[in-house]
């Protein structure tokens, strides 16, 4: 059957680092493809490269070996085509909120005027009309992100990359996020690739997740994720929902059952 | 009375709590204490000198010291003692200050020339600049231009270690983030670099607002013909303790003046930054 189009293809990804005189691989010829409009979530165990492979998508280090495609060609990386969100807000704490949403824009050079009504018409949608002028100290943790999610979309990026986003913030916060994210990713069309921890946060927001082994990463498995349901909560209560949970814990190698009595024969 | 003749504990109603607030800890009455501490070391003072506990000859007397004051600011000398004294600071401090610091976040772009001037800089700073007076008196001659390249010598150095140490610890995920963009090596320079140098370089301004006024004095303890510097030193030579408290206590005033007006220009260049004091742990 033929598949949907490809937007980006990671190849034969390898990546080390010199730590402490040893060599430490990171990533160990690591392939994975991100279709259009893709919702694609990366898990595995912690520390296994899944920021490495961001970086080197985004441009900011470079792979040892092993190529991207993006759209059929080539690419060295695709900086300046991604919009990379990280855990950490990362909002420059000199610019009000309105400079920080035109950061991007700035970078690219249109001309204030545009990018001024453009950004007035994300905040307005995103319910931050009247903090323009505000500070991001003077924010609390769901608006600060919220307002790196309209820096990130206002730049219309090829694919989104979300390190953990939300993974800073309290559970009503972070499934009121998530809904916002869902919800403007469908309206712009977005491609999404998302780094999360959070088997449950994969499960109730991506179509697809990739599961990665651990130190130095492959991929282990990709799971087709069939949840039609658009919101993340009613998306939590499809009945499909325990089954890839508990399906993608197993991958994960996480203990299902409670396993005390062992620790006490000793 | 009763209850005690019972030998019962009297029953002590919940009190409501009340956070307890030393009687003088408000603006007015902490200004009140300081005021008070003022005088009180001055009136000693003149009663030491009047029962002949302290020497006059040796410490002056605050009576003689004000009535100095007085004499001196009739005759306008004291004006342009200090007018010059604050010139030559001031320009000092601002040519150092802005060449220091354009010079340090100049280090920035080349990680290569910044490792290898690096060195020198520490050989430099080590150097105790004073130690450099009288060469810049023969460079320079005795007038301004002396005092003025000696407080430049003094607060240069402070804002280029500042401003290069700023620079190099900028957050460098907000620089990641330019780079995501497609930020070009400027523009990561003046959007992220620059602006998060800020603090810390205003910072410097109050430690070099005092190395002007420093460098401004020494050079006229050396070699002048006005200044606050140059009138203590005179004075001092004649043991004439009251003028040379006169200078003292006007240059104690000047310090006190610059570091406020600097405690403006920091709220109106950084109003992203809360004050300090608001967010304070009560311990």
């Amino acid at each position: 059957m033929a598949g949907p189009a490809i937007q980006l293809s990671v190849r034969n990804i390898h990546k080390a680092f010199a730590s402490k005189g040893a060599e430490v691989r990171v990533l160990d010829g690591l392939s994975f493809d991100i279709y259009e409009r893709d919702f694609v979530s990366i898990i595995g165990p912690s520390g296994c490269g899944k920021t490495t492979i961001f970086n080197i998508i985004a441009g900011l280090i470079e792979p040892d070996s092993g190529e991207l495609i993006y759209r059929g060609e080539a690419v060295a990386s695709l900086r300046g085509q991604v919009g990379y969100m990280m855990q950490k807000d990362l909002l420059f704490p000199w610019r009000t909120v309105l400079d920080n949403v035109l950061l991007g824009l700035e970078v690219r050079g249109v001309a204030r005027e545009a990018a001024v009504k453009q950004a007035h018409r994300h905040l307005q949608a995103f319910g931050l009309a009247g903090f323009e002028n505000a500070y991001p100290k003077t924010l609390s943790g769901g608006m600060r992100q919220r307002v790196a999610l309209i820096r990130t979309l206002i730049m219309d990026p090829g694919i989104l990359l979300l390190d953990e986003p939300f993974s800073a913030l309290d559970y009503q916060t972070r499934l009121y996020l998530e809904g916002v994210l869902k919800q403007s990713v469908e309206n712009f069309h977005k491609t999404v690739v998302l780094v999360t921890h959070d088997i449950d946060e994969a499960v109730a927001l991506s179509k697809r997740v990739v599961v990665l082994t651990g130190r130095p990463a492959r991929v282990k498995t990709v799971h087709d994720i069939d949840i039609a349901e658009s919101s993340p909560v009613t998306a939590r209560s499809d009945r499909r929902f325990a089954g890839y949970f508990r399906k993608l814990c197993g991958e994960l190698d996480i203990q299902t059952e409670a396993q005390a009595t062992p620790a006490l024969e000793i | 009375m009763s209850v005690i003749a019972a030998g019962k504990a009297p029953q002590a109603a919940p009190r409501p709590v009340r956070r307890k607030r030393p009687l003088f800890n408000t603006a007015i009455g902490r200004a009140a204490l300081q005021a008070a501490a003022v005088v009180l070391l001055f009136a000693l003072w003149q009663t030491g000198v009047q029962l002949g506990w302290i020497s006059d000859f040796l410490f002056g007397a605050p009576s003689g010291i004000y009535a100095t004051f007085i004499r001196m600011m009739k005759s306008g000398e004291l004006v342009i003692d200090t007018s010059y004294t604050v010139f030559e600071a001031s320009l000092g401090f601002v040519i150092g200050t802005v060449a220091g610091s354009i010079a340090g976040l100049a280090l920035w772009y080349s990680i290569f020339v910044a490792r290898v001037v690096e060195p020198f800089i520490v050989a430099i700073n080590s150097v105790p600049k004073i130690a450099l007076a009288p060469i810049i008196i023969l460079w320079f001659g005795t007038g301004l231009v002396s005092k003025v390249a000696l407080a430049v010598s003094l607060t240069a150095i402070v804002a280029l270690i500042a401003a290069y140490q700023a620079a190099k610890d900028a957050d460098t995920d907000l620089q990641a983030l330019l780079i995501s963009m497609g930020a070009t090596k400027h523009q990561i320079f003046s959007k992220a670099v620059v602006p998060s140098t800020i603090p810390p370089i205003i910072a410097t301004f109050r430690i070099n607002i005092g190395f002007g006024l420093v460098g401004a004095v020494v050079g006229e303890f050396i070699s002048s013909q006005h200044g606050l510097g140059h009138l203590i030193y005179t004075a001092s030579s004649f043991y004439d303790l009251n003028t040379v408290w006169v200078g003292l206590f006007v240059l104690m005033l000047l310090g006190f003046v610059l570091y406020y007006v600097i405690d403006v220009i920091e709220r109106v260049l950084i109003p992203w930054k809360v004050s300090s004091a608001s967010h304070q742990v009560q311990v």
